[in-house]
């Protein structure tokens, strides 16, 4: 049908043609003039042009037409302004930008579904506690067992257990892993298959001893292995243990959390050597198995949630001791991310995220707003003009709307660019001690978010400016001659509305900005009870060697020895644990002469083994009695020094020294206190004082050391020198890890997620104060050079340089006010979902308010000065004769 | 004023009215015949006829044919079909119905 339109066309003009003709032959014989009879003739028939198109309606196409016709157009007008599509487009690719990689990283963690058959059966399983903030973090081996026995029915329950940091030596390198430690049924509920070999079959690995194997995780394999698939049957030693390699997972399972990524698997046994075995397989207080669980088909959460508590009731019961108050939640396996506590405050904190970026975009869309109202002056007259030719007002919006969209294309396209290599610059970002995995998440939803963005841009920011274009009176327009228009006052009152909205939004970004960097530095000032700098962490485990407890300790002593002549060393000690890296478990205290009544626990601290020289070198002052000292031998006996707080709350009024309690039970054995250590941080950098003691390693062994070395050197230079010694002490290396106490406290325990909030915060708040500056600027710039006649009006008629800048000032100070009061209100509103998310300062902090608000309206005004004060200079005669 | 003197919607039925008559008229025609028979009560807006015929044509309610007018001037001539025919008696009966409604009520006291 299109083919003949061409033809129709011609025909439909000489139809109309012969109409006209004719009825002007009719008036001319009945007594008209010519010129009377033609106009008559016209008035009678109408707009022709209008006609036409009304007329081409009829087939249906022409949206196709319309849209390449507008295409052909705008990109015309895009060509012809250079320098404003480019200021829009990097705009908008700015706005785009931030909001997509926000998105990606949000999706990336909590969006996607695991990959793996039927994920929206999968259900995690978390432990609600009211003891801490976070929740308990998993189940013990043992509940774990009883749940997926009883809720058999209804679902499989499966889980594993990470090993966060375990040596792999095969091929006579070895290197620290990450393993998840997986129950028999992990992979078979899950329905993952190997990309070669096998996975751990149902059934295997859950008895302490069973022969160990390992299955490679699909990166780990490409990395360490180059791909080889001679791989499978080849042996490995895991954390001490001779395993065998049986398997490659496929590629696109990374391990059931979204952000960290396993190296490889191994089943339980394997994960867990037997001399943690009795903690592990038997004890209900060693929490550390995270749970999923395959619903079975029809079964929904609510279900699945009541057959779990009559569950945890039946334990309640079974186990008052350790399980009184046992409440397990299931949730959608995606709420529980990135790791299943029961109050995940991470959702809270992508959502803030996702506010933050669309206040960004929304600044820049005021900004892309206000440069369309301006091309739309420029723009009336044309649109008077078509319209006066008969272009009907719908066609002309839709035209310039085209424009718009075509632009916010363009600057969408470079947005999710730069979006998507700002997630790649994030997932590159290495972190020491946990393999992090971030910004993966490009998928369709990134690009839909993105488009949906870009749409909702266009529109909110061109349809405004357009209907001011096309509102047009065609008369007074046509009739004003160059002069760009008589500006309304309504249109002022709009700028104006978008500058203030602008000045709250960017307010409203750097206070949270503000709140995030200030919560930062109190993280960063407070006090952790120890000193960081200058100090090395080596982290050993010679239980590779099977070397036993004495050949152990003599290695570490011989090990000290040696780094002690090393160039710069000041101290040197050995540790069970390092503050905010690998801490040991919750330790039961039992009070000597203080019986636990019966159905009650004992109360819970967490210790260190540490050698006498590690309060020297960690520089933790004993405020009471003495430290550890080389007489704490093996038989000597038992001792412990406990922290400020331990000592306030277990001997409230009293002097601890002397005290005594107990690790096992009530009767003994018991362990005296001979000195109190200062307070400090020792899990998390953002925890309350917490009870810890200190125990010798003399008294209580473990292979898994971490050498702390503070010297005066460089410690990143003192890294090899410490290494060459190991080696030569004990040629299989057995290293797991060496960084600087200052790396090791960068870590997600430490103060990696401070800094990732202010970071992220403080790019935010500066591409919100920067979008605003370009704002008002732009704003004020406008209305300045829109009242150059006026402006030389007053002028010529006398009111002084000072006068005219008073008068540009008072307007713009106004808009300012009005946005930052705004800014206040909407701030104060949205930090109230920051309280769990700040250290030290409140979200209500008024420093932090009014320092940035004063900082803002200096700048605001600045940008407001500028072209004001350019406007004073104008020649009165020039701006009088301008156009 | 020629604007919007027909009731809306009706344009159709006169169209298709006027062209019930056996001989094949041009848009002019049309227009003039419309204007006489309503003995000049009835003033379309003469240029909205084509688009209105093109939609008639495209929705095959009339057929066209180029032929000479008394003038021996090219013209496009007008011709009702079947379906124009069965369209003619559901608009007709459409617009009765309208009509005794709007009667009805401006009669009601």
């Amino acid at each position: 049908m299109l083919v003949n339109r061409r033809q129709f066309d011609v025909d439909l003009e000489e139809e109309m043609h012969l109409h006209l003709e004719l009825r002007q032959q009719d008036q001319i014989e009945s007594g008209m003039s010519a010129d009377d009879a033609q106009a008559a003739a016209r008035r009678r028939f109408g707009n022709v042009t209008s006609l036409r198109e009304r007329s081409n309606l009829a087939w249906g196409w022409e949206w196709l037409e319309h849209l390449t016709q507008d295409l052909r157009f705008g990109l015309r007008i895009l060509s012809k302004n250079l320098v404003v599509t480019f200021v829009i487009v990097l705009t908008l690719a700015l706005g785009v930008g931030a909001n997509t990689a926000i998105f990606g990283l949000v999706n990336g963690i909590l969006l996607q579904r695991l990959p793996v058959p039927a994920p929206e059966q999968i259900a995690a399983l978390v432990i609600q506690s009211g003891e801490s903030s976070l929740g308990a973090l998993g189940f013990s081996y043992l509940q774990f067992v009883e749940f997926r026995e009883q809720t058999a029915t209804i679902c499989e329950v499966f889980g594993s257990a990470t090993a966060w940091r375990l040596n792999f030596t095969a091929e006579g390198h070895s290197d620290t892993l990450t393993i998840g430690g997986v129950s028999s049924n992990y992979f078979s509920a899950l329905g993952v298959k190997p990309a070669l070999g096998r996975l751990v079959l149902p059934g295997e690995g859950e008895h302490p001893g069973e022969p160990a194997v390992v299955v490679l995780s699909y990166a780990f394999w490409q990395k360490r292995f180059g791909g080889d698939p001679q791989v499978i049957g080849k042996p490995a030693r895991v954390g001490g243990k001779t395993a065998t390699i049986v398997g490659v997972m496929e590629k696109e399972f990374r391990g059931q959390f979204s952000v960290f990524e396993m190296d490889a698997y191994a089943p339980l046994s394997t994960a867990f050597d037997e001399s943690s075995a009795s903690n592990f397989w038997n004890s209900r207080d060693m929490h550390l198995m995270l749970v999923l669980a395959r619903l079975k088909p029809g079964v929904t959460l609510a279900q699945a949630q009541s057959r779990f508590d009559v569950v945890s009731r039946r334990l309640a019961a079974q186990y008052p001791l350790t399980d009184k108050d046992l409440k397990v939640r299931v949730m959608d396996e995606r709420l529980s991310r990135p790791i299943p506590y029961a109050n995940n405050a991470f959702i809270m904190f992508s959502g803030l995220f996702l506010i933050l970026g669309a206040l960004v975009l929304l600044l820049a869309c005021t900004n892309i707003a206000n440069i369309l109202m301006a091309r739309a002056s420029v723009r009336r007259r044309e649109m008077a003009l078509r319209a006066a030719l008969g272009g009907a007002r719908s066609r002309l919006l839709r035209q310039m709307l085209t424009e718009t969209l075509l632009t916010a294309l363009l600057g969408g396209i470079a947005g999710v660019t730069l979006g998507a290599s700002l997630s790649y610059l994030a997932s590159s970002t290495h972190l020491s001690n946990i393999p992090v995995r971030l910004g993966f998440g490009f998928d369709w939803r990134v690009f839909v978010y993105a488009l949906i963005v870009v749409i909702f841009t266009a529109i909110s920011a061109g349809l405004s400016p357009a209907l001011h274009a096309t509102r047009a009176d065609v008369n007074t327009v046509l009739h004003q001659g160059g002069r760009a228009d008589a500006s309304g006052k309504a249109r002022h009152k709009v700028r104006g509305d978008l500058m203030a909205a602008q000045v709250a939004g960017s307010l409203t970004l750097l206070i949270v900005a503000g709140l995030f960097v200030r919560s930062l530095r109190a993280v960063e000032r407070m006090d952790i009870g120890f000193d960081p700098n200058q100090l090395l962490n080596v982290t050993l485990d010679p239980s590779v060697d099977n070397y036993t407890r004495i050949q152990t300790n003599e290695f570490y002593r011989s090990l000290e020895t040696k780094v002690r002549t090393l160039p710069g060393i000041q101290s040197v000690s050995l540790a069970a644990s390092v503050p905010m890296g690998n801490t040991l478990g919750n330790q039961s205290v039992y009070v000597e002469g203080r019986p636990v009544p019966s159905g009650q626990r004992a109360p819970g601290a967490f210790f260190n083994n540490v050698d006498p020289p590690y309060f020297d070198t960690l520089r933790i002052r004993i405020i009471l009695g003495r430290a550890f000292t080389d007489a704490d031998s093996e038989t000597a006996p038992l001792v412990a020094i406990v922290n400020e707080t331990m000592a306030r709350r277990f001997w409230p009024g009293e002097d601890p020294l002397g005290k005594r309690f107990s690790l096992i039970s009530d009767a003994g054995p018991f362990v005296e206190i001979v000195g109190v250590a200062r307070d400090g941080k020792y899990r998390i950098l953002a925890e309350d004082p917490q009870p810890y003691f200190y125990v010798p390693l003399t008294q209580h062994f473990t292979s898994q050391r971490t050498l702390q070395i503070r010297s005066s050197m460089l410690p990143e230079l003192l890294a090899p020198l410490v290494q060459h010694e190991i080696k030569a002490l004990d040629a299989s290396d057995p290293v797991e890890e060496i960084q600087t106490m200052k790396e090791s406290l960068g870590g997600t325990l430490g103060y990696f997620i401070f800094r990732l909030g202010a970071s992220l915060a403080a790019a935010m708040g500066l591409l919100g104060l920067l979008l605003a500056i370009v704002g008002v600027y732009g704003v004020v710039s406008y209305a300045a050079t829109q009242r150059t006649q006026e402006l030389g009006v007053r002028m010529a008629l006398g009111a002084s340089p000072r006068q005219i800048l008073a008068l540009l000032l008072r307007q713009g100070a106004q808009l300012v006010a009005a946005g930052l009061l705004f800014g206040l209100v909407g701030a104060w509103a949205l930090t109230r979902v920051m309280s769990h998310m700040l250290v030290g300062v409140s979200p209500s902090d008024p420093l932090t308010y009014l320092s940035v608000a004063a900082l803002l309206s200096f700048i605001t005004l600045l940008a407001c000065w500028i072209p004001a004060r350019r406007a004073t200079r104008i020649d009165p005669m020039v701006a009088l004769r301008y156009e | 004023m020629y604007r919007d003197e027909i009731l809306p919607g009706t344009l159709y039925l006169l169209v298709l009215k006027t062209l019930a008559r056996p001989d094949k008229m041009h848009g002019y025609e049309i227009a003039n015949s419309m204007q006489r028979t309503s003995e000049d009560v009835l003033q379309v807006e003469e240029g909205s006829l084509y688009p209105a015929l093109q939609r008639m044509f495209i929705k095959g309610w009339v057929t066209t044919k180029w032929g000479t007018t008394a003038g021996n001037r090219r013209a496009r001539y007008y011709q009702l079909t079947a379906a124009g025919r069965k369209q003619l008696a559901v608009e007709r009966s459409q617009f009765e119905c309208v009509i005794g409604a709007i009667t009805l009520v401006i009669e009601a006291v």
